[in-house]
């Protein structure tokens, strides 16, 4: 009955969200037992897009109370990564996707109607230095770093090499303490798993505790296969790179899109935010926040959260099922959690000194919108626990149009959380409102 | 008396060789989504999706025709049951644009070749029926007799 409802909507060509039924309650979502409700399959890929307007002058994300938020840096070109040097420099990586082909009638709809949010916008392919000596959040310093990049995305320093993940291969770069820029191209350390199709490009990037290894985060070529098997390979995994002779081993798999990742501070464990698969309704399936097991299986493309399989993939494997992991911590659906850094104690407020930030970019699939904004996932005992926190909000401007979308967060040499906004074009800085700058 | 040599050839009907056109193509998707159905190379189902997308933007062309012929009355009257028949195929073909839209398998089976097959059914006795939604004039040529 409904389904033929809806039909008699889409020959009457109504509005496009009018067929898809409305996501419930997102908080549902968040835990180690997310609520998952039963897959549907649509007529109309569901799309939800608000569109990018931007801040006006003077305008700011909102913070609880006991925190405050300043923009650290406007005018940036499509800024999706932040990163700290021990000196205290941020590096601001502006960036975005090389561009795909459309394959499908479908593509022609979807890609101007996700355009309207703002994602196709220029990427800079570079890396923005910004110094704020005296940590007031007015930055006196900033250069472009290094330029001439390929869509680049994670970063990571070990000693005196910074390594730069482009979309195709991962850059070694000689770093001097203080440099403010370095010239190009780099040494290439290895090749990642890029065209031609490239459908999630962002490789995320971060050493083990030791900084023997690098962890690279390489997202699925699909939404769930529709490329085909073979564009498959070698992507929705977590690889790691041995630093000094660039090879690389698969250290987990089925991992859609493993768009950040994170080392705990005291353990040294190897933790991801991945994005899950879209279009088998508003609630399904929560993205996630995971400890990363090594030669661990979490799903994709066969299941999702463990043994719930997804049907539009043929054949099926049931062993494959079999072996899926449930991931640690849901963080609802179609949030796009795109950044994730672990707190370092009592940097900001007391409600804030153990766990991770994690940025949620926001949903373009799923009505009402989900995600628009920066949480905490407070943790106990070196696991995620309990219910997360809104940090920032208020990037939406409405139901229909968005301010700024929040990406990679980082905390910087005071320990106030640095946010990337990659439609806003702005890095925010929260700090404490009683935090004074220091010398 | 001289024998009669006549000879005779559809009249001008505008619509007629783009529902001839249209249908080619959403046949044609019915082959490939079996292809899609015993393989499962995606491929096939994109040329699904293809051929589906161009047969309805055809048979739009071929509504726009058949209007203009009926208005400048170069057809003969409106035959129902060949419109019903093409009008069937090209709602169906609609909602099946709209399943082929899905990501992979679901996006043909079951519901997808399903439709394919009825659409190809419909069109194929719309195809033995001429392909024309109006009656079609004939023109002789020839010595009156």
């Amino acid at each position: 009955m409904n389904r033929a409802l809806c039909g008699a909507a889409l020959i009457a060509a109504v509005a496009l969200a009018g067929c898809s039924d409305k996501g419930g309650d997102p908080m549902r979502q968040y835990g180690p037992n997310p609520y998952l409700p039963e897959p549907r399959q649509y007529l109309l890929p569901p799309m939800s897009v608000p569109r990018a307007i931007g801040w006006q002058a003077g305008q700011t994300p909102h913070v609880p109370a006991g925190l405050q938020v300043q923009a650290l840096a406007t005018g940036l070109m499509h800024p999706r990564i932040v990163y700290t040097l021990p000196n205290g420099d941020i590096l601001v990586v502006e960036s975005n996707g090389p561009g795909t082909v459309p394959y499908r009638p479908k593509d022609y709809v979807q890609g101007p109607i996700k355009a309207r949010g703002g994602s196709k916008a220029k990427g800079g392919n570079r890396i923005t230095l910004l110094r704020d000596t005296n940590g007031d959040g007015k930055p006196e310093l900033r250069t472009v770093f290094i330029d001439h990049l390929h869509s680049p995305y994670g970063v990571a320093l070990v000693g005196d090499t910074l390594y730069v993940a482009n979309t195709d291969a991962i850059l070694a770069f000689h770093y001097t303490p203080g440099a403010t820029s370095i010239p190009g191209p780099g040494v290439k350390l290895a090749d990642l798993p890029a065209g031609p199709i490239n459908h999630h490009w962002t490789k995320s990037l971060v050493a083990s505790a030791d900084g023997s290894k690098l962890y690279v985060g390489v997202g699925s070529n699909s939404n769930i296969t529709e490329n085909g098997m073979d564009a498959e390979q070698g992507r929705a995994a977590i690889y790691e790179v041995d630093r000094l002779t660039g090879g690389m081993r698969i250290f987990a798999s089925g991992v859609r899109n493993p768009t950040n990742l994170a080392i705990q501070p005291g353990t040294g464990q190897l933790f991801a935010v991945a994005n899950e698969r879209d279009e088998i309704g508003p609630d399904l399936v929560p993205d996630y926040l995971t400890s990363v097991k090594d030669g661990g299986f979490y799903g994709w493309p066969y299941s999702y959260w463990g043994q719930h399989v997804d049907v539009r993939v043929h054949p099926q494997r049931p062993d494959m099922v079999a072996k899926a992991i449930k991931p640690d911590y849901g963080l609802s659906s179609h949030v796009a959690a795109l950044g994730v850094v672990f707190s370092q104690g009592e940097t900001l407020t007391p409600a804030f000194a153990d766990g991770a930030f994690v940025g949620e970019h926001g949903s373009w699939n799923r009505f009402p919108l989900n995600g628009y904004k920066v949480i905490f996932v407070p943790f106990a005992n070196g696991r995620p626990s309990g219910m997360p926190i809104d940090v920032v909000t208020g990037f939406l401007a409405s139901d229909t149009s968005v301010r700024g979308r929040p990406v990679g967060v980082a905390l910087d040499r005071t320990g106030a959380l640095l946010v990337a906004d990659d439609v806003g074009n702005t890095v925010w800085r929260v700090s404490a409102a009683s935090a004074r700058p220091t010398g | 008396m001289a024998t009669q040599i006549r000879t005779q050839r559809p009249g001008l009907v505008l619509h007629r060789p783009f529902v001839a056109t249209g249908a080619a193509l959403l046949i044609a998707a019915f082959f490939t989504d079996w292809k899609y159905f015993s393989s499962a190379l995606f491929q096939w189902a994109n040329f699904s999706a293809w051929l589906i997308t161009a047969g309805l933007i055809i048979a739009l062309i071929a509504a726009v025709l058949l209007v203009i012929d009926l208005l400048l009355g170069f057809g003969g009257s409106i035959r129902w049951i060949d419109f019903a028949i093409l009008a069937l195929a090209v709602v169906l073909s609609i909602f099946n644009a709209f399943i082929h839209s899905r990501d992979a398998w679901t996006s043909v089976v079951p519901e997808g070749i399903i439709l394919s097959a009825i659409v190809a059914i419909l069109l194929i006795v719309a195809g033995f029926r001429g392909w024309s939604v109006t009656a079609v004039r004939v023109r002789s040529e020839g010595e009156r007799p």
